[in-house]
Formats: structure tokens, sequence, C-alpha cells
């Protein structure tokens, strides 16, 4: 009888417990809010712009084989070093174009088409995709030298092995980075994928409109002064990737297209080596397969098959639609409500700016003066030793982080910048720590009460 | 030849991979920001700078302001706050309450400080920066008293409180001038009785007077006529950011102190080391030459235009 007894108590407790205490309520079940073309692109508003966004899409899909040659797998180019192959592959989070998914493909990457690659210990099944950087290079002793700033992408894989690869490139002329080097010594930062809907809604804000939203910002009670990224050869405000470093999603597209598939382009025209590898030797002879550019403008084609991938691939981002949010779901329409008002309340919208209006556009009417619903300021903010990363980026230094847009939020399934978590808790304490501007409003949120803290969860798994 | 030049190449490069098999593994320190972008710097490190406060036994102190604010009983400060920013605002500090914290409301506490030469408001005094918060408060807030003078710790400060009732929290808000700055006090709880008790206790704070012993604030003093004899920094690669800098003049108008307030290393170096070879006009108030404070603005300054209102007026000294 005691002994029913105290499990049944411990369990009421519990139950107790549980009902006081706020929780996130995880990635929200239903259709897939995001991943349409805008609403005038679905109109087919201008004449033939649906087959642009459609082909992109396709494109987006395709997955690369060094050749080109392998069966499914047409698109050509990959490696001599990836990530991995397809850009779906790590935009599929809760639709094509989205964030990493539930299950990683980098597993199976690493020995697709009889690639030799060992998966580094910081890659599983269950977890984020991953882009790994070294902070720093190593010095002869095979320590980090934090006087040898690095920050570039280690890309994860080798083509050696794979059916299509010479015999030549083997491992006797290129290895994978020394992961587990990195790893023992603290040498390593990762970056998971940022979700692309919207993103051409994001594109089209002008300078002035963050600007004036920049200085309305200011003369605030919470501590938060923000700056901008900027792009180096006109200065204008850069906007795309987790530290505001890219100015334009053909320049994303391009840099991505060579950096996670190893995929030269008209923008990126070169293969690209390791940084190290870069000023040494360079990628060996053996393991660049393919005439340069790999993607290119079709010149024996018509129509929308002259374009090249990295045009397509950016057209399909730029003509995604913006993330719709759930008015009801999670926890009802009045606590959702609520919690957009406690988001703004608390200072959260200071930096995740609800949205931002959109300069006139000559792509589709859609992109044109509309509301970017975005919740992001896109200026750079110093997020402190907890979130730091110590890679610089432009202007951006080692714990400075654009603002993350938070449409979508609600379908994601790992936050912050590396992926450390699932649970969107974990993610706002984040906030908390030493140098970080957002210490302030993060101990508001700690002065809430967990019935509001709850309506703040609620909301945001509503975007 | 060609098998010596292998086995020597063999041998260099098997030398660091034993040698690091020997070395302990040398992890690289967490909670440090090693890669810092634009950050703070001065031309010595004996003037103090106003980002330069620092708790110690249970007073926050900041020997730029003159401040000495005693931190409520069981308060404490957990983590720095950021750099200055490029707009020359600063977080001094952010206080809360400790694990052996007693009371039964919890709150915090966070003192800033701008700088008046920089940023969109420059050149407003505290009491305008106040209303202008009051004017752009949003709809989640609610007014509970208007912006109004008071005296605390034998200063004049403009306080203004609001709330938001969905998130039922006050904010109490207390601004004021010292040294060429606004500086702010925020407290931030649901309960108003704990606010009013920490607004008490600011009465046994110290705050420095403006015209003691510090250097007479003179806006754009560093240009035109004023400059003697100038070298221009060298810049390096463009990074379009706004490097806000305050310049301590002497007696006798040489460069006595340069603060770059927020740039990237090589910026500050090149900038810190051109300005010590200004020379200015000595500047003469009541008939003697005295000591100037003043900033300069280098770098981008893609700003828009700083906000005006009708009674808005130059700050004098």
């Amino acid at each position: 009888m005691t002994r029913r007894v105290i499990p049944l108590a411990l369990f009421l407790s519990l139950f107790v417990l549980q009902g006081f205490a706020q929780v996130d309520p995880g990635v929200r079940g239903g259709a897939a809010g995001a991943g349409g073309p805008l609403s005038s692109v679905a109109a087919n508003n201008p004449v033939t712009i649906l087959n642009f966004f459609n082909d992109g899409k396709a494109r987006f899909q395709e997955i690369d084989s060094v050749s080109g040659t392998v069966a499914g797998e047409d698109g050509f180019g990959l490696g001599p070093r990836y990530n991995s192959r397809s850009c779906v592959a790590c935009h599929a989070q809760p639709a094509v174009g989205g964030s990493a998914p539930a299950t990683n493909p980098q597993v199976a990457d690493a020995t697709a088409d009889g690639a030799t690659n060992t998966v580094p210990s910081f890659i599983t099944s269950t977890g984020p995709v991953r882009e790994a950087r070294f902070p720093f290079f190593f010095d002869p002793f095979g320590n980090p030298d934090p006087n040898r700033p690095n920050g570039g992408v280690e890309d994860l894989y080798t083509i050696v092995g794979r059916v299509d690869t010479p015999s030549g490139c083997n491992t006797s002329v290129i290895v994978q980075p020394r992961f587990a080097d990195a790893v023992n010594t603290g040498n390593i930062i990762f970056r998971i994928p940022t979700p692309t809907f919207g993103s051409g809604l994001m594109e089209n804000i002008d300078d002035a409109t963050l600007l004036t939203n920049f200085n309305n910002q200011q003369n605030n009670n919470v501590g938060v002064h923000g700056t901008f990224n900027h792009n180096g050869n006109d200065g204008t405000i850069s906007r795309f990737g987790w530290k505001a470093q890219n100015k334009s999603l053909e320049i994303f597209a391009g840099e991505a297209y060579n950096v996670e598939m190893g995929v030269s382009n008209e923008l990126f025209t070169q293969e690209r080596p390791l940084p190290g590898e870069d000023t040494v030797n360079g990628l060996a002879a053996a393991c660049r397969v393919n005439p340069t550019p790999e993607d290119h403008t079709n010149f024996n084609t018509t129509a929308i098959g002259t374009l090249s991938d990295t045009v397509q691939f950016a057209m399909f981002m730029r003509l995604l639609a913006q993330p719709t949010p759930s008015t009801t779901v999670p926890g009802g329409s009045t606590s959702i409500a609520n919690g957009r008002s406690l988001f703004s309340s608390i200072g959260c919208a200071l930096c995740h700016t609800a949205s931002l209006t959109t300069s006139p556009s000559r792509f589709t009417p859609s992109l044109g003066s509309a509301t970017a619903n975005l919740f992001s300021d896109l200026e750079i903010h110093h997020m402190g030793t907890g979130l730091n990363d110590n890679v610089s980026q432009g202007g951006a230094g080692g714990d400075q982080f654009r603002t993350a847009p938070l449409w979508g939020l609600g379908q994601r399934i790992f936050f912050l910048h590396d992926g450390r978590t699932k649970n969107l808790i974990t993610a706002i304490v984040a906030h908390d720590s030493s140098g970080s501007e957002a210490q302030t409003v993060e101990n508001n949120y700690d002065l809430l009460n967990s019935t509001q803290k709850q309506d703040l969860l609620n909301f945001l798994r509503s975007l | 030849m060609f098998r010596r030049t292998t086995q020597t190449i063999l041998f260099l490069c098997i030398l660091p991979i034993a040698r690091a098999q020997d070395a302990p593994v040398r992890k690289l320190p967490t909670d440090v920001i090693l890669v810092k972008g634009a950050v703070p710097s001065a031309s010595d490190s004996a003037t103090p700078l106003p980002e330069g406060g620092t708790v110690v036994r249970d007073v926050y102190r900041n020997d730029y302001f003159g401040l000495s604010y005693p931190l409520p009983s069981g308060w404490f400060e957990k983590y720095k706050g950021p750099p200055p920013s490029d707009s020359g605002a600063y977080s001094l500090t952010l206080l809360r309450p400790g694990p052996d914290y007693k009371g039964a409301s919890r709150g915090t506490v966070l003192i800033t400080a701008q700088d008046m030469f920089f940023g969109p408001m420059s050149g407003h005094s505290a009491k305008e920066t106040i209303e202008r918060t009051k004017e752009r408060l949003q709809a989640d807030y609610r007014v509970e008293h208007e912006p109004s003078q008071v005296t605390v710790a034998n200063h004049i400060f403009t306080r203004f409180d609001y709330n938001s009732p969905v998130a039922q929290l006050h904010w109490y808000v207390l601004a004021t001038e010292v040294r060429c700055h606004t500086i702010r006090f925020v407290f931030t709880s649901p309960d108003p009785a704990l606010l009013e008790s920490l607004i008490k206790e600011m009465d046994a704070m110290k705050l420095a007077s403006n015209v003691d012993t510090a250097p007479v604030c003179v806006p754009d003093y560093a240009q035109g006529a004023n400059v003697t004899y100038k070298v221009d920094p060298v810049f390096g690669d463009q990074k379009y950011n706004a490097i806000p800098v305050r310049l301590i003049i002497g007696k006798m108008g040489e460069v006595e102190h340069v603060h770059v307030i927020s740039a990237f290393p090589a910026q500050a170096r090149s900038i810190t080391d051109a300005l010590l070879q200004w020379r200015f006009k000595p500047y003469v108030r009541d008939g003697q030459p005295v000591a100037v404070e003043t900033g300069m603005l280098f770098g981008a300054v893609t700003r828009p235009k700083p906000y005006v209102t009708a009674s808005s007026k130059p700050s004098s000294n």
C-alpha cells in the first residue's frame, strides 16, 4: 500500500510542479506554414515568373555528383570538398527552403557513392546539419594559436573514393580536416543553415528603412545598441548569414554552392581549398576534376535553361513567401496574442523588430512595398561570451550576430547559430551572458510569471 | 639527392607531430571573446574611462563619472555589459538579486550612459532624452508619472515612471547629466514598492559635480580654426563603421588623452597615433585657459539626421 502511495504522491507533485512551470511547446505540428511562392508569383505575375520559381525549386533539390553522371544525381561539380550534396539537404524543415531537418543527411553524405569519409564526432543522425569552422589556425605543436585567426569553413568531407572521382584524387593528396584535434582543443565552432523563407522581402528592404528603425531604437532603457555589417564593395548594409555578412541572395547562393557543395560558379570561380591550404599549394590538381566554373550560364540552350544554378537558387529563395504564423496553435489565440504583447513589452521586439516595409520591386508585386514580418532589425549585436564564436566576418566581431529573424520559428527544430539546443527556453536564456546586449531584456523575461512566460513561448512557436 | 630531400621533408613533417604528442594539449579558453571586432581603447591606462566602472565590495564605482553607488543588499553584478556602441552608448552595469537575496520581490537596476557628443540625440539634455522616451512610448506601456525633476544624492534628475499592464512590470527611470554624458538609472520590477525603496537608497550614492575637476565639455571643439596642427590618421581597409573618439585637450592646447570609443584595433592605433600629435588653441574661460573634453567622429557616418525638437538647443558648458 505504502509502495503504491509514494509513486502516486511523486507523480502528483511532479504534475503540480509541471502545472506551474512553463515549457517549450515544441515544433508546431500540422501543415508547413512555409515553402510556397509569394502570392503574385503563384498568380504568375509577371507571366512566366512561376516557371522560374518552380525551376529554381527543382534545382534547389537536385543532388550533385562530381561528374553529373551518377544515376539520380544530375547536378554537376560536387567537391573536391563538401558539407552536403544538395541545397535541400540543409534547407528542408518544414519545407524546401527551410532549416536543418530532423534527420541529418550529413551522416549518409560521408559515404555516398563510395566516398570514404569519417563522420566527425559532432555530426549525428539526430543532430543539426552543421558547418564547422576553426576560429584559429593550429601552431606546429597542434595547439590553436590565438594570434592567427582563421574562421573559414572546414568542409567535412572529400570526394575521395567516390565512383566518379578519378583514382589520382586520393588520401595522399587530400584529407579531411583535423576535426578530432579541433574538438580536443576547443578550436571549433558550428553554424547551422538559416531558413530562406521570405528572403526576397529581406533583400528588398532599403538601407534607409533599416537606418530609421535603428534610429528609433536609440534612447532605449534596456541597453541595446546594435550596428550594421556592410558589404565591402559598395558599403551598403549586408543582411544574409548569421553575421549579416552577405549582401544579396545571389552572393549567398554562390558562396554556399562553392563552400558547402564545392561547386565553382560565376560568383566564386575557383574550387575552394581549406583555410591554410589556400595559402600554400592550393588544391591538388588530381582533385580539381572539372573545368571551371562548374556552374555557369548555359549558352547552348534557351529560356530558363540558360540560367545558371546559382541564379536560379537565388531566384527560388527570393520568390519564397514569408512563413504564415498560426493564430491558434499552440495555446490558443488569447495566449498567443498575450505572448505577442509580452514580447514587445519586455523589449525583445527592440532587436527582433516585428516588421519592416520593403521598397517597390521590379521582380513581382508581392515583393514591393510589402510588410515583411521578419522579427529582426538585421543589425548585428553583441551577444556576449555565452554565444561568442570568435569568428569575425566583415564588420562583425566574435560575439556579434545578426538578430536572427524569427519568422517560421514555430516549425524550426534547432536553435541558435550552432544548433546547440532544440529547446526554446534554453535559447532565450542563452541571451544572458557577459558582454551581451540582451542581458536586461532576458532579465525582464525572468521577471515574468510562469503563465506570462508560457504565453510568450506559445507566441514564438506560433510564428 | 631526391631521396635526401624527400627524407628531409618527411622528417620536417613528422617533427611537429612527434612534438605535439609530447606537449600537453592547450585548450582554448571558454567564456573569453578573443576576436573582438570594434572595441574601445585609450591612449593611456591612467585616465579613467566611462566604461571602466567595477563593483568592489558591494559598491559600483566609476571614477570617470565620480560615481559611487552602493548595491542594494543581496544584489550583485552577474555579468559585465557589452562594449560601448558606435553611437557612444554604454551599459555601465546591470545589477540583480544574487543567491543570498532575501527580499520577496525581484527586479533589476541598469545604469547606462550616453555620450552627448554622439548619437541621434547628441547635444540633448537628460530631460530632453527622457521626454523623447515618453513621446515614443509604445502602446504596450502606460505612463505612471510624467517626467519631472527630482533631487537625488544632491543631484538634479529627471524622473519618469511607466509600466506595462500585460507584463505587469514597472520601469522607473532617473536621468541626469555628468561630464558630457547623460546617465540613466533604470529600475525594473513587478513591485513598485521595491522600486521606490531602491530609489530611496540612491541617496547613499555619490556622483561628481560637473564643475569640480573635470575638463569643460565643448562639443565640436576639435575643428576649424581651433586646430593649429594636425596629422591625418592613415586607414587601411574601409569597414564602414562609425568611430566616435573622445579627446581631452590640455590647457596649453596639447592632446592629453584619446579615448577611441568603438573601433577595430588598427583603426584605433592609427587615430590615436595621429591625434596625439594634434595641437589646438587653448580654450579660455573667465580669462583662464582650461582643459577641454570634446568628441570627434571618424569613419563612416551613415546615420539619419539627429532628433530635433522645438525646445532642442545645443548643450552649453
